[in-house]
């Protein structure tokens, strides 16, 4: 069975629609990637999997219905969410940042902040850093760091080298493969970089004014003439 | 001069906890509680019944002034911050309202002349050429001692650190796991319980009258305003500044003036610097 099954999942904020008949699977063990442009509604299928957007079809985590179940509850049984932005708590430092992602895995907060600080390092030098002082990458840190405080199963990561430099961009992307490999993290990433997108996913969607056009692995897309004038300009 | 100094430290604690269950509001669910007044006429009228019409202990009377204020904070929460999904404005008219109601309530229960409550703690302490009863002593201690636990609950808690990432971001806050509805109602009741004990310590320091909601509502409000978002330190250091303005203008210039420089500085702050001193997001 499929760690989570997106079946044909709408999206509306009021009247308006941002999400169509969606349908994927993301494998236990797997990393999944949405890709697509601004407005695509990548950021709508991540809200929408944590319950914070109105929604019909359906969203299932091993099985069981995520659909009417607040923030709380969802990350409660199983998933992290690192969003777009972060939404860091600017004013809090970042040791406090993390011990705030712990709040329902109480019992595992040593374990989890250890093994955040062995995944970045430099987050245990800054640890008692207000966020608000940070650059884009290290906040970036916390905010994946954060996610892995509430002991995920399945990781959600939206859009995580917006705005950031290639070097950090390629360190973001050893974590999430580390934690992937490791740990046998599952993990979900919405990007609009494709490339960042297709060097670490084992499948990728694609993601267009809410529709789900194309899905497949990262060299069946990377062949497909189709995706590559429209992304590429090939 | 040293009656000024003592004078106002003791009366700028007493603010500070007067202004904190405010402050508190205000940072998680920005909205301005105008009936957060009548918590601590709610407090010292409940803290009055006990001790003075039942004659029972002290310390029952402030275990049910806090009752009384949790409950009308989880009741304001419940009956009118949720169903109006806390839209600013009409959380302030509706509570606005709300404390003329129970001012109403106060005055067909307790009838409207004002009534002198027996101090706390009786005694008389002679310090340097000034006067200090015990009673504001013990308010002033006891509003350190809860704003200290308060600093140490909010930084070191889960609750406590819930609170201040609800006050901060919203959608951070509930995808870590926190249930901000709860964790409003959970303020609602807190800030009920620290405007309950305030005004049991208020009271003793004034006298219970069914309109002494306004004044610390004053107190509450000039002390967001100016110290911008509220945080604990800034509630404390806007507290002092209020504090000793009062004291130096009344003991100085004219004892009628009291509450009116407190009401300048509001509309000096407005204008100069909309974010207050210390405007940040911060509890």
């Amino acid at each position: 069975m499929a760690l989570l099954e997106i079946d044909n999942l709408s999206a509306f904020y009021g009247r308006a629609q941002s999400l169509h008949n969606v349908s994927f699977n993301v494998g236990k063990g797997e990393i999944v990637a949405v890709i697509g442009t601004n407005g695509a509604g990548k950021s709508t299928l991540m809200d929408s999997i944590m319950g914070m957007v109105k929604n019909t079809g359906a969203i299932r985590l091993e099985g069981q219905d995520l659909i009417g179940f607040d923030s709380s509850e969802i990350v409660k049984r199983g998933v992290g969410y690192a969003p777009e932005r972060a939404h860091l708590f600017p004013f809090m430092t970042v040791e406090d940042n993390l011990l705030v992602g712990g709040y329902t895995a109480r019992d595992d907060i040593g374990r989890n902040l250890a093994h955040v600080h062995e995944l970045f390092p430099v987050l245990k030098q800054r640890a008692t850093q207000e966020t608000a002082t940070q650059s884009g990458g290290e906040r970036q840190m916390v905010s994946v760091g954060r996610a892995l405080m509430t002991s995920p199963r399945l990781l959600l990561v939206d859009e995580p080298t917006i705005g950031l430099s290639p070097k950090v961009c390629s360190e973001i992307a050893a974590t999430l493969k580390r934690l992937n490999e490791e740990d046998g993290l599952t993990i979900l990433i919405t990007e609009q970089n494709i490339n960042f997108a297709m060097s670490l996913a084992t499948r990728v969607h694609v993601l267009e004014t809410g529709h789900l056009r194309i899905s497949g692995t990262p060299q069946e897309l990377a062949a497909d003439d189709a995706l590559n004038k429209a992304y590429f300009g090939g | 001069m040293s009656q000024i100094l003592i004078q106002g430290l003791l009366l700028s604690g007493l603010y500070a906890l007067i202004a904190i269950g405010f402050t508190l509001i205000f940072s998680v669910g920005r909205v301005l509680n105008l009936a957060y007044g009548a918590y601590l006429m709610l407090g010292g009228y409940a803290y009055f019944w006990v001790v003075q019409t039942m004659h029972m202990p002290k310390l029952l009377g402030i275990l049910v002034a806090i009752g009384v204020g949790v409950l009308a904070g989880l009741l304001k929460h419940r009956l009118i911050v949720k169903p109006l999904k806390s839209d600013p404005v009409a959380v302030e008219i509706a509570t606005l309202i709300l404390a003329v109601v129970i001012q109403a309530g106060v005055v067909l229960v307790f009838n409207d002349s004002a009534k002198i409550m027996h101090p706390i703690v009786n005694g008389v302490w002679r310090v340097g050429g000034a006067t200090v009863t015990y009673n504001i002593l013990t308010a002033t201690i006891a509003s350190w001692v809860i704003l200290i636990g308060l600093y140490y609950f909010v930084r070191k808690t889960h609750v406590g650190r819930a609170i201040s990432a609800v006050s901060m971001d919203v959608k951070g806050a509930a995808i870590s796991g926190i249930n901000p509805d709860r964790i409003n109602m959970i303020t609602w009741g807190l800030s009920g319980a620290l405007g309950a004990i305030a005004g049991v310590f208020f009271a003793s320091y004034t006298q219970l009258s069914p309109s002494m909601w306004v004044a610390p509502l004053i107190i509450a409000v000039a002390v967001v305003i100016v110290g911008g978002i509220g945080s604990i330190i800034g509630t404390l250091i806007v507290a002092h500044i209020i504090g000793f303005m009062e004291i130096i203008s009344t003991t100085l210039v004219a004892a009628e003036l009291r509450g009116v420089f407190t009401m300048l500085l509001i509309i000096v702050v407005l204008v100069m610097m909309p974010k207050g001193l210390f405007g940040r997001g911060e509890l």
